[in-house]
């Protein structure tokens, strides 16, 4: 069971937010694995442990990211390929999914997993759109995959507290939702042999992929407050008293 | 502007977001003096067209297939390329559902467009549409305009638009026209098997018109009662954040929030809840939102019409009175 | 709790990647790497030295000024000008008196604040710089790991506990449990930094007290994105007087840096009297005088933080050496507080750390015996520096600390303070301590040891340390 697990590397979440133009300022903050997508490289991993194989840590973006890949191959990931491009935040969701499906089309796999999206742009459409180019099938919000003699059985949540049980054929391309597992540490001695391992490095421009972009991220900006708040004044009597009427009357949701 | 949008079914019931996509698809239309074509797809779905002719809509359109019966990406894929081919609208509009998500981005890429997702909301700048859609958590929002030439697809996060806000068709009815699609069995890859509900209980939230939902500041198990005799009192459904989840007060199926369900109730009663990001991109599209805290700095205080600076331990109980006191 | 802890070895385990930390594994990977070259035997491995660090990346738990001395740095990489991150050269320094609404320049600045030659820099920076030096010798450094406990061997230690992960909030395991690991080193060095817990816990075990206990002070500290032209590049000005009271040790400082960025915070030993004294708060009035002020006005905050400094300086310092360890860097107290710098200190302590450890690898003898050679070129480098000058001078904040303890007062009445080798100055500490107790139960003692003789006096609480007459008492064993 040979696995593709593509991960992001994002600002980390509690890195101060200085926006720039159409994207923030990067110098000065921290990165880190895209939690969704520790998700799947732990599901990846326990694939691993359960039917063998390989799992190859893939990511897209500056030099940054090798930190990232590094981690995991720290975790268990086999090996990593490192598609080096400075200006990945300005890919659209598309253009990113064609430079991951360039490099993906050259390797021996069984599964591509991502995660369900990514914590910074959030676009969460990278799984799909690999599953489209790759000409694989795929499924999303992925909560089980049960391995048996060349096929899936995954379990897919559904709005409120539905869940759909899928037949999948291998090859496939498959988003997992976060929450799937517990994510591992890294070890002492899986930090260690990840020293050893190999992070390939490609560059973008030589996958003559030509990405032209569907869309554009004109600015960013932090959302003004348009809610005006009244604020209810008396004893707590007086005040529910004073709230169902304007419920009643003002708003007319009661 | 030709505006068409995907409503979205399950098993002969609507997923009512996609009234909410309507919405917004004629206030892109009335913007752009557009118009505003629906489409359904099953199977046996013929009575959902025709209540969607009851809209002020152009035309309904309606996708019927054997292989559509049940969702599949490669089925709801393969029929909808040949439905835009064929009206070749300018805008495809999703309500953003788990489904959508699904599909709709390989459905724009199949086409060689792009999707910008999730959107909140739009302007129209010139004759060009800018939506507007969260990033970082929503701790920001951009503005994202398509590059090229349509079509072009976009999906609407759930709240952005109210459904109640949906206009009858003006002279009764709007036609409904079959759209012929072809698809082959082994077109569809996957095989969708049972659904099923894991909790005994399980709620639908974002069907809920009022929510009640309890923070930290409840305290205690044993307080949640006092929350869900308002909810009762209100003709609502009691929710919360995270922590109580992970303390297992409620089943998992109760949270609002980035890790939990995302709702836009008519009235949102936000009771001991300071406001935390991650809770409030749950909630914020709601139409009244309550707040209740002792903390006058509380941030849930940033986004509420009403605010109410109290203990919610005096205010439940008065509130709760209240309400029954107008019932009876 | 019988955990099956996995067991690893290493030569050397160093515990926190600050500058003594890196500098130690940095200099000790360049000197194993000419070890190795120059044929000699036993053959050694950079890579079997592994650097411990808390922190979730390199860097994240620095916080300083900081201006760095450049002395330690130039040693360890001397072409650090052109490679380290170094935001500006200081071009204009003084020390300024404020009082509410004024500010004097002194018109001479005293020399410990003398500043030409230094650099203003970021010591996050820094210290991520010099992680990537450290990983490219080989060197294991593994962060998000922490020291949980020592390992305790005969009279010393042999390794380090790290703590268990995936626990929940009551400390039962979680799905992603795993347990800590067993971690022993041939020799462990402690450079935790302040307040370093497995420091503390082995000062205190092993009895390796500082002629006082240690005493902090609080540095609260927020860099601001400034409007430009408010404040020249290079310029460094610390700070005396208001807001603190006469009585407190502190002050403030401000930095010009790149970029129209200001380092600026104030520093305040935790030994104030009035219990409503907040440093948090005395710092923002500090930025609200007009000196502070004019800089900042219409300018940005990027960042805040605040970390406790230890200010107890040469008195503090703790015995350095025992069996399979060494302390180093702002854990052994050599922060030079009158100067407020202990970047270079710590640099340098970890460079002679590594250049003692080398030689106990090579003679195959960790114990203390071997280790002590460190304490030895330590104390003697921070005298030959002339870095031990701004040190030696007692905080009157640490005498007062002490005078204040208390049933257990003990008021260190220093007499031409001088330090009699490391072997008497642990004794002398040992045989001090067991004299408190005494007095404490209504006794006095007076004991002798070494050069020093020590002399309780209930009646009017002294203990003074005082050469003995000619002919004194044979040296004595070493204390354990």
């Amino acid at each position: 069971m040979n696995t593709i697990v593509c991960i992001k590397q994002v600002p980390a979440k509690d890195a101060p937010l200085a926006i720039a133009g159409n994207w923030i300022n990067e110098s000065d903050i921290g990165f880190e694995m895209n939690e969704p997508d520790s998700y799947a490289l732990e599901e990846a991993l326990q694939l691993k442990e359960k039917h063998g194989g390989k799992v190859v840590a893939l990511s897209l973006g500056p030099e940054r990211v090798k930190q990232t890949i590094h981690e995991a191959l720290a975790k268990g990931a086999d090996r990593g390929i490192h598609i080096a491009d400075d200006h990945f935040a300005q890919l659209d969701p598309l253009g990113a999914a064609k430079v991951l499906a360039a490099v993906i089309a050259k390797e021996k796999y069984d599964l591509v997993l991502t995660g369900l999206q990514s914590d910074d742009c959030g676009f969460g459409q990278t799984g799909v759109l690999l599953a489209g180019l790759l000409n694989l099938p795929h499924a999303t919000i992925i909560m089980q995959i049960d391995v048996q003699d060349g096929e899936m059985k995954l379990k897919r949540e559904l709005e409120a507290g539905w869940f759909q049980w899928i037949e999948c054929p291998l090859p496939a391309v498959l988003s997992i939702q976060s929450g799937i597992n517990k994510v591992r540490y890294a070890t002492m001695k899986g930090i260690i042999a990840a020293k050893k391992k190999q992070i390939l490095t490609v560059a973008k421009e030589s996958l003559g992929v030509t990405v032209e972009p569907t869309q554009k991220i004109e600015k960013i900006y932090v959302p003004t407050k348009t809610k005006k708040t009244e604020f209810l004044t008396g004893t707590p009597k007086e005040m529910a008293a004073k709230l169902v009427q304007k419920l009643k009357v003002e708003r007319r949701v009661i | 502007m030709k505006i068409l949008v995907i409503a979205e079914q399950r098993q002969g019931k609507w997923n009512n977001t996609s009234f909410e996509t309507l919405v917004a698809a004629q206030q892109i239309a009335a913007a752009t003096s557009g118009t505003v074509s629906a489409a359904v797809v099953g199977k046996s779905v013929a009575a959902l067209a025709e209540e969607l002719a009851t809209k002020d809509v152009a035309d309904v359109l309606l996708v019927e297939h054997e292989l559509l019966e049940s969702y599949t990406p490669d089925g709801y894929c393969t029929a909808l390329k040949q439905v835009v081919e064929a009206a070749k609208p300018d805008l495809v509009l999703f309500p953003h559902t788990y489904q959508v998500r699904d599909f709709a981005p390989a459905l724009a890429a199949m086409l060689g467009k792009g999707m910008v997702g999730d959107c909140v909301g739009f302007r129209n700048e010139g004759g060009k549409l800018v939506f507007v859609r969260q990033m970082f958590q929503g701790k920001t929002v951009a503005d994202v305009t398509f590059t090229g030439a349509a079509p072009w697809f976009a999906s609407f996060q759930s709240g952005a638009f109210r459904a109640d806000l949906l206009t009858a068709h003006r002279s009764g009815k709007a036609p409904v026209n079959a759209a012929k699609v072809e698809l082959k069995a082994a077109d569809i890859r996957t095989k969708p098997l049972e659904m099923f509900k894991e909790a005994k209980s399980a709620v639908d939230l974002t069907q809920a018109p009022v929510i009640v939902a309890i923070g930290r500041g409840i305290k205690a198990r044993e307080n949640i009662v006092q929350a869900e005799a308002l909810a009762k009192a209100l003709g609502g459904e009691i929710a919360a954040t995270r922590p109580i989840c992970d303390e297992g007060w409620l089943p998992l199926d109760r949270q609002i929030g980035s890790s939990g369900q995302t709702v836009a109730p008519k009235l949102y009663l936000a009771l001991g809840i300071s406001g935390a990001i991650q809770h409030v991109v749950g909630m914020k599209g709601s139409r009244t939102i309550v707040a209740v805290n002792k903390d006058q700095h509380a941030p849930i205080f940033e986004i509420a019409d009403y605010g109410i600076v109290a203990d919610i331990f005096e205010v439940m109980p008065a509130l709760t009175a209240e309400l029954q006191k107008t019932k009876g | 709790m019988a955990i099956q802890r996995e067991q690893l070895e290493a030569d050397v385990l160093i515990v926190g990647a600050g500058p003594a930390g890196l500098g130690c594994a940095l200099h000790l990977a360049n000197l194993i790497t000419k070890h190795n070259a120059s044929g000699a035997k036993p053959e050694l491995s950079p890579e079997n030295i592994y650097v411990l660090e808390k922190g979730r990346e390199m860097g994240a738990h620095q916080l300083s000024g900081a201006i760095l001395d450049p002395r330690g740095l130039r040693e360890l990489v001397p072409d650090f000008e052109k490679t380290a991150p170094l935001d500006t050269p200081v071009t204009n320094d003084g020390v300024y008196f404020l009082s509410e609404s004024r500010a004097w320049k002194l018109p001479i600045t005293p020399p410990p604040l003398a500043n030409h030659g230094n650099y203003i820099v970021s010591l996050n920076k820094i210290v991520k710089w010099l992680g990537g030096l450290v990983e490219k010798e080989g060197v294991n450094l593994f962060t998000q790991f922490a020291g949980k406990e020592l390992i305790y061997e005969g009279h010393g230690v042999a390794g380090v506990l790290t703590e268990d992960k995936g626990v929940d909030k009551n400390g039962k395991p979680k799905e992603n449990f795993t347990p800590g690991y067993e971690l022993r080193a041939k020799v462990t060095v402690l450079s935790e930094g302040t307040h370093g817990s497995l420091t503390k816990e082995m000062v205190n075990r092993l009895k390796l007290d500082g002629l006082n206990p240690q005493v902090y002070g609080i540095g609260v500290k927020e860099l601001w994105e400034a409007q430009p032209g408010r404040i020249e590049t290079g310029f460094v000005a610390h700070t005396m007087g208001w807001p603190l009271g006469s009585d407190m040790y502190g002050g403030g400082w401000v930095y010009g840096m790149r970029d129209n960025r200001v380092s600026l915070g104030s520093v305040v030993a935790l030994e104030y009297a009035n219990p409503e004294f907040d440093p948090h708060e005395a710092f923002q009035k500090f930025k609200t005088h007009p000196f502070v002020r004019r800089i900042l006005e219409g300018g940005k905050l990027v960042r805040y933080g605040a970390k406790t400094l230890p200010y107890g300086g040469w008195y503090s310092m703790p015995r350095s050496y025992v069996d399979g360890a060494l302390i180093i860097g702002d854990s052994a107290s050599l922060l030079n507080a009158q100067r407020l710098k202990g970047i270079h200190t710590a640099i340098k302590s970890g460079m002679l750390a590594a250049e003692t450890i080398l030689e106990a690898l090579k003679a195959g003898d960790t114990s203390a015996k071997t280790l002590k050679l460190y304490q030895r070129k330590d104390r003697s480098e921070l005298h030959q520096g002339r870095i031990v000058e701004g040190a030696k001078f007692p905080p009157g904040v640490s005498r007062r600390a002490v005078e204040r303890d208390g049933a257990r007062g003990i008021a260190v009445h220093h007499r031409r303070a001088r330090v009699g080798g490391p072997d008497a100055f642990g004794g002398g500490i040992q045989r001090l301590r067991e004299a408190a107790w005494q007095w404490d139960a209504g006794g006095s003692e007076h004991a002798v040891q070494g050069r020093w003789e020590v002399d309780v006096r209930p009646s009017d609480r002294r203990v003074s340390f005082r050469h003995p007459p000619r002919g004194g008492p044979a040296e004595p064993s070493e204390s354990a």
